[in-house]
């Protein structure tokens, strides 16, 4: 049966219809903006996991081939001039520690990206923690002429040491990452600026440095992997790209969080809080019964 | 039924697989975990995502829906499952914050990503408590596939974790 409606109830569906039409003409434009966004990012990705590439060469390489050299001459030296085989024993000792930071970042963010890392709490004084690690960094500060100023705010009346609970092995490579990276892009000769506190249960430390300011729209960028402001090939600084995106990822692990200042005067300041893990980890107060999700009843 | 000692606890952005029978513990708030377990071979494994889409930032790790689903399907596959035999059970997405924005809906979003990354592999969702306003402590039984559920009262805090063990301090 045929039904006769008015023009103007036609009109009316009709516009209805086009209007739903062009609304989801509208999402689907939108959607496929966000997805060549992705698709962008994507492809900048793979570019950079090229890059990737020939930069961890050169920094696996060249300490590996100063500490070839270095033990060669150790074994052909006179063995009697003690004071120039401790020389070039100390110099592979710093390579040898610059390997094995880099060696450090790549399995962890490997280990990152698999899903394979958890805490493992212990307790630590952190006065000496840090003063180990920038010992760790003398060499390298020494061959630019930086310095390091530490300040600890914290409560050191009762006693000199004083103790936090936190994951060492991670909390070093997050200090390590931000030290090599205010150490890299530091100005020759400046000093670089370290303080740590205590606030209740969370442990701050900030550094800041004297170097090349970062501009409001990259400082989110820096944390995404394989990402150097500098990406010139011939650019004075090296590194791999990895450090600031696994410090962000092990900061999260601890639940901590990660803040960048920079100052058009070159000041580059990044600020780190961590809390302490909860010790009796009851907080949590759960309720009713266990429910069962077994294979039976499917 | 034998008792299973090896206990785990799975954090958040991270994810196991065991061949050897094992209990999987986490604690969810708008995170998702999924398990995925082998009636054959009687392996299971469960991943912990916090966010639906890697974007490009960061690391691409398992902190991100799309990526755990992934990874944990390889790792069953690794362990020798065939990806047509495994089951899949879905917990979590609740709405344990209050929020005003709709595109802020975590919990809702990373639900959605768990169902259609699993659709994609053709893996069947057998069991699933998600959504809601709760939290929620689940313990997963790799031999049995047998998954515990409780749920967690609303804090205004972060979800928080297990309670930990202190190693000696070093010498």
């Amino acid at each position: 049966m045929n039904k006769k409606i008015s023009d103007e109830r036609l009109l009316e569906e009709l516009e209805k219809r086009f209007f739903t039409t062009k609304n989801s003409l509208n999402q689907h434009k939108e959607l496929i903006e966000q997805l060549k966004v992705v698709n962008k990012k994507l492809e900048e990705s793979e570019k950079l996991k090229s890059h990737f590439i020939s930069n961890i060469t050169n920094e696996i390489i060249n300490p590996f081939a100063s500490i070839l050299g270095l033990s060669k001459a150790i074994l052909q030296s006179d063995q009697t001039n003690w004071k120039q085989v401790m020389d070039m024993v100390s110099l592979i000792h710093s390579e040898t520690l610059v390997l094995d930071f880099h060696l450090k970042n790549i399995f962890t963010a490997a280990k990152l990206e698999a899903g394979d890392v958890t805490p493992q709490y212990s307790r630590l004084n952190i006065k000496s923690f840090f003063e180990d690690i920038i010992k760790e960094f003398e060499f390298e500060s020494q061959k630019k002429g930086l310095k390091f100023k530490t300040e600890y705010d914290v409560n050191l009346e009762k006693e000199e040491n004083f103790d936090v609970i936190t994951d060492v092995e991670k909390f070093n490579l997050i200090i390590s990452n931000i030290f090599s990276n205010a150490l890299k892009f530091s100005n020759e000769k400046s000093t670089i600026f370290v303080y740590v506190w205590k606030d209740d249960n969370l442990i701050c430390f900030s550094v800041e440095n004297e170097g090349v300011s970062i501009p409001a729209d990259k400082q989110k960028v820096i944390f995404d992997r394989f990402v150097r402001l500098d990406n010139n090939i011939n650019s004075l600084n090296r590194g791999h790209g990895l450090g600031l995106s696994i410090t962000k990822a092990l900061i999260e692990l601890l639940e901590g969080s990660i803040k960048v200042e920079s100052k058009v005067s070159g000041n580059n300041k990044f600020t780190v809080t961590i809390p302490e893990p909860e010790l009796d980890g009851k907080s949590n107060t759960d309720f009713g019964d266990d429910v069962f999700f077994d294979n039976e009843v499917f | 039924m034998t008792e299973i000692n090896n206990t785990h606890f799975l954090y958040p952005a991270a994810l196991v697989a065991s061949k050897e029978p094992m209990l999987i513990n986490t604690i969810l708030g708008s995170c998702v975990a999924i398990c995925l377990w082998d009636p054959i071979l009687k392996i299971g494994g469960m991943n912990h995502y916090m966010l639906p889409f890697w974007n490009g930032q960061g690391l691409a790790s398992p902190k991100y829906g799309n990526i755990a689903t992934e990874k944990l399907v390889q790792k069953m596959v690794q362990f020798g499952s065939n990806h047509r035999n495994l089951i899949a059970k879905v917990f979590g997405g609740g709405e344990v914050i209050d929020v005003k924005h709709n595109s802020f809906n975590i919990g809702i979003r990373n639900i959605e990503i768990a169902f259609n990354s699993l659709n994609e592999f053709s893996i069947p969702v057998k069991a699933q408590s998600i959504g809601g306003n709760n939290g929620r402590k689940i313990q997963f039984n790799t031999l049995t596939g047998e998954v515990k559920m409780k749920f967690i009262a609303r804090s205004d805090k972060a979800i928080p974790l297990p309670s930990i063990d202190i190693k000696p301090q070093k010498p």
